[in-house]
């Protein structure tokens, strides 16, 4: 029982990694239409930058908000350069879908050229350990719990009760109706590409510090686990990701105690297939509507 | 040297065998599967248990079951065995998911199967993957090294035009109309009465065994198969092969698969290697990303387009 316990507390852990990346995922997927494979690409890339600053003399906290602004940065210009155009040209869904496949490879790879094909590590200082019942945080994981809670909260904040914020839940919705309704579709898209960037690259920064390694690769092998959280809380629903990435988080370092190593990823991935058989568009789908994809 | 060139063509007419099997699910009939890779994984891995013979426990690698069948019997096992994957994955994913969930959940499943194949190693030799796979009839041809290449491509050809006639003929029939307007307008493919869900299931199985039987070839030339073979990324060469070429169109399909398998990702070699080694493969994935990008801007048909239609009056323009 208590190795149960104790694994909970990893999994909150986890799940504090996943909960920004798969809102900023999945708002990003609800606003644009883009299905963005190379988001983890760009969490990774994030990761590198954060690196950078922590070798010029920043401190690591300091090195996850320069990442997050890199990452918003980054999105956004990849929007407006590569993406937007895209569409402008007629690109339909699954081409989109594969121009950010073609651009994780870039990433991806760009980043090995650049750092090398061997993972780096932030310099981290050890503290001591902060007890609850049996489980126990390092101070940077209480941290990036909490940095967690501040996305999730600000998140809801803005969604919920700023005019911006109703204006992305509304492109989301009905793009048509939102601009028929005076709203900057193009506006709004590239906010979305801004916060799901600042949410990433925030992530990939945490990740970073809880795997206590940098890889290349990172990124792209955490995307599963991100769109397993977004498909589970039901795609392009904000609160079902946050839903997602807690039961994600926790069931994976939970079987990986219970079942090991190995079978972590499967358990979570077989729960991925359960729930799509019960319930098609996910746990969190009342107010999904079938958007027109094809 | 001749060694080298008829590996490589060995490499092309396999990856081409599997370009078409994506061709016929992405190109013709708008089925973005991205768990393409774990067909042709699934016809690698079939081939191998039916030539391996049954596993020893004192043998060196550990796999569930086995045989020693002769050629033909296990690529033709492996075409089955591509096609009830397609069944299964199919039914999963495509008769209830939308299509967005349809391309997250392949994906998933991609990555899914090297996990699962890698956590498991009692069931095909885990990570370290099955090796010493026997090639067919190599004891009985007393030939050199490059004779026996020049004997399998053959072989690989026969069952490369064999496979080319079944898509030629799925293309021209009115089964191919009816991928092409699942492709165009799902919504009015299903409103004249064509069951879309069940073309797509059809693409699935045809197209899976396709790739299980290109993977099937590929191992029993390579003689060795494991997880790091079949990343998921692989599928995007595939990918990157069918729409260079031109999707929808089979010779297209095939001057894609030998431009980008052959030249751009196995031919490297060929050429003297520039800078550091090893960071030819990352600027291979670099090239090949861009290669994707610069055709879906510039020429998104492809080299070779799909030919336009006509029928009667009406000419039916191919909007890719």
């Amino acid at each position: 029982m208590d190795t149960v316990l104790t694994s909970l507390g990893f999994g909150i852990v986890t799940a504090s990694i996943l909960l920004p990346a798969a809102v900023g995922f999945t708002l990003q997927f609800s606003a644009t239409g883009v299905l963005n494979i190379a988001f983890g690409a760009q969490m990774t890339f994030a990761a590198y930058i954060a690196y950078i600053c922590t070798q010029i003399g920043f401190g690591i906290w300091w090195a996850v908000a320069l990442a997050g602004l890199f990452g918003a940065a980054s999105s956004a210009l990849l929007n407006r350069f590569v993406l937007t155009p895209f569409m402008r040209r007629g690109t339909n869904f699954f081409g989109m879908v594969v121009v950010t496949i073609a651009l994780a490879l870039l990433i991806e790879y760009l980043v090995e050229v650049i750092w090398g094909p061997l993972p780096v590590s932030y310099p981290m200082t050890s503290s001591s350990a902060w007890h609850l019942g049996p489980m126990s945080f390092t101070r940077s994981q209480l941290i990036v719990i909490g940095i967690s809670v501040v996305f999730a909260v600000a998140t809801h904040t803005l969604l919920r009760y700023t005019r911006m914020g109703k204006a992305i839940r509304a492109v989301a919705d009905n793009r048509d109706l939102a601009r028929s309704s005076g709203i900057s579709a193009q506006r709004m898209t590239d906010i979305a590409w801004l916060l799901s960037g600042l949410m990433g690259g925030a992530a990939g920064v945490m990740l970073g510090i809880s795997l206590s390694s940098v890889s290349y690769t990172m990124g792209d092998a955490f995307l599963i686990e991100i769109i397993a959280a977004a498909i589970l809380g039901g795609v392009g629903q904000v609160y079902g990701a946050m839903l997602g990435a807690l039961v994600i988080g926790v069931l994976l370092e939970e079987s990986a105690i219970v079942l090991g190593g190995a079978y972590a990823p499967i358990s979570a991935f077989a729960l991925l297939i359960l729930v799509l058989l019960i319930r098609p568009t996910g746990i969190m789908a009342g107010a999904a509507k079938t958007k027109g994809i094809a | 040297m001749a060694y080298y060139v008829l590996t490589l063509c060995v490499y092309v007419v396999v990856a081409t065998i599997a370009c078409w099997g994506l061709n016929l699910q992405f190109g013709e009939t708008g089925v973005l599967n991205f768990a393409y890779i774990i067909f042709v994984a699934a016809g690698a891995y079939t081939a191998s248990i039916l030539t391996l013979g049954h596993p020893t426990s004192s043998g060196y690698q550990q796999y569930f079951w086995g045989a020693h069948l002769p050629w033909p019997l296990p690529w033709l096992a492996a075409g089955v065995v591509g096609g009830l994957l397609g069944l299964v994955v199919g039914a999963l994913v495509l008769r209830r998911l939308r299509g967005d969930y349809q391309a997250m959940v392949l994906l998933v499943v991609a990555i899914m199967g090297a996990y699962m194949v890698s956590a498991a190693p009692g069931f095909l030799n885990g990570g370290i993957g099955l090796s010493d796979i026997p090639s067919p009839f190599r004891s009985m041809l007393h030939t050199s090294q490059v004779g026996y290449e020049v004997f399998y491509l053959g072989l690989s050809l026969v069952a490369a035009l064999i496979i080319f006639e079944v898509m030629r003929r799925i293309n021209a029939s009115p089964l191919g109309r009816v991928l092409r307007a699942v492709r165009e307008n799902e919504a009015a493919a299903e409103a004249v009465g064509h069951n879309v869900a069940t073309t797509k299931l059809l693409v699935m199985v045809v197209g899976g065994a396709a790739a299980a039987i290109a993977g099937a070839i590929e191992v029993q030339f390579i003689s060795a198969w494991a997880p790091a073979s079949w990343t998921y990324t692989e599928t995007f060469g595939l990918f990157a092969a069918v729409i260079v070429g031109g999707r929808g169109n089979l010779l297209g399909v095939t001057v894609g698969a030998v431009l980008v398998q052959g030249l751009f990702l196995e031919g490297t070699v060929l050429f003297p290697s520039i800078g550091n080694p090893e960071l030819i493969g990352a600027v291979q994935w670099i090239s090949l990303a861009l290669l994707i990008l610069i055709f879906l801007w510039f020429r998104p048909q492809g080299v070779i387009p799909e030919r336009r239609r006509r029928f009667g009056n009406l000419a039916r323009g191919s909007r890719a």
